[in-house]
């Protein structure tokens, strides 16, 4: 009962101060908040595979991609309200999510961990050869989303809608993991056979998975095209793959508060030491190695419970 | 394009690949020598291998010592820097109870640490070489060009795997160290001190990645980049088959050629992305590589 | 349920401020002081192209201030890094812009870099001058608040390299190696122009930024038999293939572009061959070569403002002078802007720019249709130690 209420409290004092926000502080912080938001979807989409499903899918960025492109484009060519034009991206990443899903089946752990990984570079190298599509290396310039004549031209005007989105994926996460699904995806990550045991389908649980997580990483390069004019390849990498994977695994694995935590924290510490490239690799290095080496299962330890208590034999001389 | 230059870049192609075929043969080496003995896939082995780089650059050019003591002297650093990685971070992530993920993460955190000490000294803002220990003469072979500094560093290369493949099959460690690769408990039972052995496999990986970075630097100038070499050695150990140790040697003498014929053949573009394409191929197709045996279960 | 009234109060709230008409003050902006954003790669592997120009720039600034400022008021600057990255160099904007409230941008030395800012800088209405980044994609079609070129542009850089290699070199057939990005392409562009123009054939090879085995494209190229080689990557490709050249027994003449000469002394050292130096020449784009008689006003004036950065080696870097004549236009658009000026004054003022900068090898020209400011270049030989310039200037035929 005690975590529910810190929750709550939690969510309230959020709510004041990004009220409040907009009134006292200039556009740049608002850009900073818009991008949290954006780190904190892509971050609760990670959690799904990874800390609901057990599911090493480390081309999470990839989807995040094509969500940023095919709103961008979409936004460019037809001027639709814009929520139409970040389900697009959604559902066209949750296609290619399931699809992917398909390399799930058939690896477990570091071989899933490396094909998702190849499969997000070769979809970074289309990013940046796809001249028609994407722009090429030159980056895609996109016009601005609308909403039935409303412009958003910048961070003040879509930031309400920003964190209207970020809010509506926080909401469905949390009621994914309360629900029969969430239970059956975390059958699945403890152990593959005992789930099958239970009838369990294995198989669909873990397509799913992927393309639910894709489709939060679509949606998020949505909420991206919502308050940025140009996009360029070079953040769609291993490297934006890697942060949001820090930001789930040292807010903790299989937790939602530690996802949005993980997010938040990154996050700042991407954007806020942006000018000491240096300092802040460093400072991931630290915490990372250090987090890892005293606190692995991150700050949130999630639902880790187990019925019975693994026997170790004596620790390794 | 004519039979006649069809023959001399496939020529061109094959010699240049085995060349540098060969360094992605030993960090792929090194990748699953660490991954087969503690099954943790080192994240880290581009950012060691630039270590190697970089270290060998300030005792060169900063500290201004001759190559003699260079060489030897790089490869004890990393070698030692390996070896202390494994004993002060790794073994305190499985002390507390961290499994899989979390040592992979833990090996991230090495390289986004060593990429930024890097940065901060401020050497990697230029690309800088090494100076050749063999004159860059040129070669003919058939009508192929290499330089002399590629053949050293090929005929290098194959001398080290030899020495490798002796260490491994007949020496007690190398034993020892496949023996904690198969069965780390039963290993246990024998006798062999698994943090030690540990501790020597990551020292035996800082070496090889000290080694590639001293061979092939004169060759492709350093930058804080080159980590991105992994990526090729990952390819190698994959198509090689990732717990076979001849076949990461298999494997990055293909992924060498390969690179090169893709870029001959297909266009300059295309060879940035053919590595991925071929891990991807590797694991749809035939997960367990060329010399990988059986496809592995991994416990559930 | 509890969630969605905080939600809707947000929404209401923040729709409020959005209907609150914004200030038209002219921010950056006061009786004294004039706060100009300042931006360029001052860190990380392109530092060479940005650290010192923004330092000359800066120079020329507090020269003017010296002087009395423009109108009665001195300029102030705020710094950022963009580190050569479209991402950065947005987000460095963007504070510059909204947090810093800056009156004007000058900065940025990467023209993919550059090009990324450029929907923001109009929806923004801020005048943007450049530093020495080319920049063509931001500058065709030209937009009402983007200035720049002032190197010169990549459209010209082709046109004049294929110019020399055709008319000095007397080439029939000529291999071209640039980048398949967007920079490489907008030289390609003026490079295939040219060369359709005064009738040579081109051999195009182009090749990814971060490429580390050259062979492949050297030996199609070696293949295609060209009778100069024109090389436009930028600086660390430009060893690669200088050494690889030669490896593959390439005698003849090598043209190498101005943004692949950021260092020198490195490129030598890294090629370690003086022999692959037999036959090389340099695109420059200043008046003299770096550090050469007609130019050592800026390398004293350098000297004077930065002793200590002098004495180190490997500074002044390449570039530097390239900052004073986007410092001077944006001097200049200020004065002619009068003592109350907007930013619509500078802007106009901008668009009729036209003086000699006393540093690069053509005058500084900005028309309402045309924004790229130097569109000259002059070429010299280099053995690998001293240069020798090569009379006349080549110029680019290609126009928008």
């Amino acid at each position: 009962m005690k975590s529910i209420s810190h929750d709550r409290w939690a969510l309230l004092v959020s709510a004041v101060i990004l009220l409040v926000l907009p009134l006292v502080a200039s556009g740049y912080v608002l850009y900073i908040v818009n991008l949290l938001m954006v780190f904190v979807v892509l971050s609760l989409g990670m959690h799904v595979v990874i800390g609901e499903a057990g599911q090493f899918a480390l081309s999470h960025t990839a989807f995040y991609g094509i969500g940023i492109y095919t709103a961008g484009l979409i936004n460019t060519a037809c001027h639709p309200p814009f929520f139409i034009s970040i389900l697009a991206g959604g559902l066209l990443s949750a296609v290619l999510g399931y699809v992917i899903g398909l390399l799930a089946l058939r690896m477990r752990d570091i071989y899933l961990a490396l094909a998702t990984f190849a499969f997000g570079e070769a979809m970074q190298w289309v990013f940046l050869n796809w001249d028609k599509v994407t722009g090429g290396s030159n980056g895609m310039r996109m016009q601005p989303a609308e909403l039935f004549g409303l412009k958003l031209t910048n961070d003040l005007q879509a930031y309400p809608f920003v964190i209207g989105v970020a809010a509506l994926m926080l909401w469905l996460t949390v009621i994914l993991s309360r629900s029969q699904y969430g239970s059956c995806l975390r059958a699945v990550r403890e152990s593959e056979v005992a789930a099958m045991a239970m009838g369990i389908n294995v198989k669909a649980m873990k397509q799913s998975a992927f393309a639910i997580s894709a489709a939060f990483a679509g949606i998020a390069g949505g909420m991206y095209t919502l308050f940025t004019s140009f996009i360029h390849p070079e953040s769609l990498g291993f490297q934006t793959t890697i942060l949001v994977l820090t930001m789930v695994v040292v807010g903790g694995i299989g937790s939602v508060r530690g996802a949005v935590l993980g997010a938040i924290v990154f996050g700042l510490i991407s954007e806020l030491l942006r000018q000491a490239l240096s300092v802040q690799e460093i400072i991931y290095g630290v915490i990372l190695m250090g987090f890892m080496m005293f606190k692995p299962k991150g700050l949130f330890a999630g639902n880790q419970k187990r019925a019975a208590t693994v026997i170790t034999p004596a620790a390794s001389a | 394009m004519s039979l006649n230059d069809s023959w001399l870049f496939l020529q061109q192609g094959v010699l240049s690949g085995l060349v540098t075929g060969s360094v992605y043969a030993l960090l792929a080496i090194a990748i699953v020598t660490v991954f087969k003995t503690t099954d943790v896939p080192n994240f880290a082995q581009g950012e060691m291998f630039m270590i190697g780089g970089y270290v060998a650059l300030t005792l060169l050019l900063i500290v201004k010592w001759p190559y003699a003591v260079v060489i030897p002297l790089t490869l004890v650093i990393v070698a030692m820097g390996g070896a202390l990685f494994q004993r002060v971070v790794m073994e305190r992530v499985t002390g507390s109870k961290g499994v899989g993920v979390q040592l992979v993460i833990a090996t991230l955190g090495l390289a986004y640490g060593l990429k930024g000490l890097v940065r901060q000294t401020g050497l990697g803002d230029t690309p800088r070489s090494l100076p050749p220990l063999v004159s860059g003469d040129a070669v003919l072979i058939g009508d192929a060009v290499l330089t002399r500094l590629d053949i050293a560093i090929f005929m290098v290369a194959l001398v080290v795997m030899a020495l490798l493949y002796l260490m491994f099959n007949k020496t007690r460690i190398g034993k020892a160290m496949r023996a904690v690769g198969m069965n780390p408990r039963a290993a246990q039972i024998v006798g062999i001190r698994l943090s030690h052995i540990r501790m020597l496999v990551w020292a035996l990986s800082g070496l090889i990645s000290g080694l590639a970075a001293l061979l092939i630097a004169p060759k492709v100038l350093i930058t804080p980049d080159i980590a991105h070499i992994a990526i090729l050695a990952y390819a190698a150990a994959i198509v090689g088959g990732f717990t076979s140790l001849p076949g990461a040697v298999l494997g990055g003498f293909i992924i060498g050629i390969l690179e090169n014929l893709v870029g001959l053949f297909i266009s300059t573009n295309a060879i940035v992305v053919a590595p991925f394409l071929a891990i991807l191929l590797t694991l749809i197709v035939r997960p367990q590589g060329l010399l990988g045996g059986k496809p592995q279960l991994k416990k559930v | 349920m509890k969630f969605y009234k905080p939600l809707l109060l947000c929404a209401t709230f923040c729709a409020a401020v959005m209907s609150v008409a914004h200030a038209q003050q002219e921010p950056g902006l006061t009786d004294k002081t004039i706060k100009i954003g300042l931006f360029a790669p001052l860190s990380g592997n392109a530092m060479a192209y940005g650290f010192d120009v923004m330092n000359a720039a800066k120079m020329y600034y507090d020269k003017i201030n010296k002087e009395g400022g423009i109108h009665g008021r001195k300029l102030e600057f705020v710094v950022e890094d963009d580190r050569c990255s479209a991402n950065d160099l947005l987000a460095a904007v963007k504070k510059l812009t909204e947090q810093d409230k800056v009156f004007m941008l000058n900065g940025g030395s990467c023209s993919g870099a550059v090009v990324g800012a450029r929907e923001y800088i109009e929806r923004a209405q801020i005048p943007y001058v450049m530093l020495n980044a080319s920049g063509d994609g931001a500058l065709y079609p030209p937009s009402k608040y983007i200035y720049g070129a002032f190197s010169i542009s990549q459209r010209a850089v082709g046109g004049s390299m294929v110019q020399f290699a055709a008319e000095h070199l007397k080439g029939k057939k000529i291999g071209y190696i640039n980048h398949d990005d967007a920079y490489g392409g907008w030289n390609l562009e003026a490079a295939e122009f040219q060369a359709k123009k005064i009738g040579v054939d081109l051999q195009v090879q182009s090749i990814n930024p971060n490429l580390t085995d050259v062979t492949a494209p050297m030996l199609k190229i070696r293949a295609a038999n060209p009778d100069v080689l024109i090389i436009t990557t930028y600086a660390r490709p430009v060893s690669l293939l200088v050494k690889k050249a030669q490896e593959l027994g390439w005698s003849k003449p090598i043209v190498i572009a101005v943004n692949g000469t950021a260092d020198l002394k490195q490129l030598v050292e890294n090629v370690g061959n003086k022999d692959a130096f037999k036959n090389v020449y340099l695109q420059e784009v200043m008046l003299d070569v770096a550090g050469g008689p007609k130019l050592k006003w800026v390398y004293d004036m350098y000297k004077a403002y930065y002793p200590e950065l002098a004495a180190k080696p490997g500074y002044p870097q390449t570039y530097m002078p390239y900052g004073i004549p986007s410092a001077m236009a944006v001097v200049n658009a200020l004065k002619a802007a009068g003592p109350n000026p907007t930013r619509e004054k500078v802007l106009t003022a901008l668009s009729q720019t036209k003086f000699d900068s006393g540093v690069m090898a053509g005058p500084i020209e900005l028309t309402p249709t045309d924004h790229a400011a130097q569109k000259s270049a002059i070429y010299l030989k280099f053995d690998g130690e001293s240069m020798n310039v090569v009379p006349d200037t080549y110029r680019s035929l290609w126009t928008y």
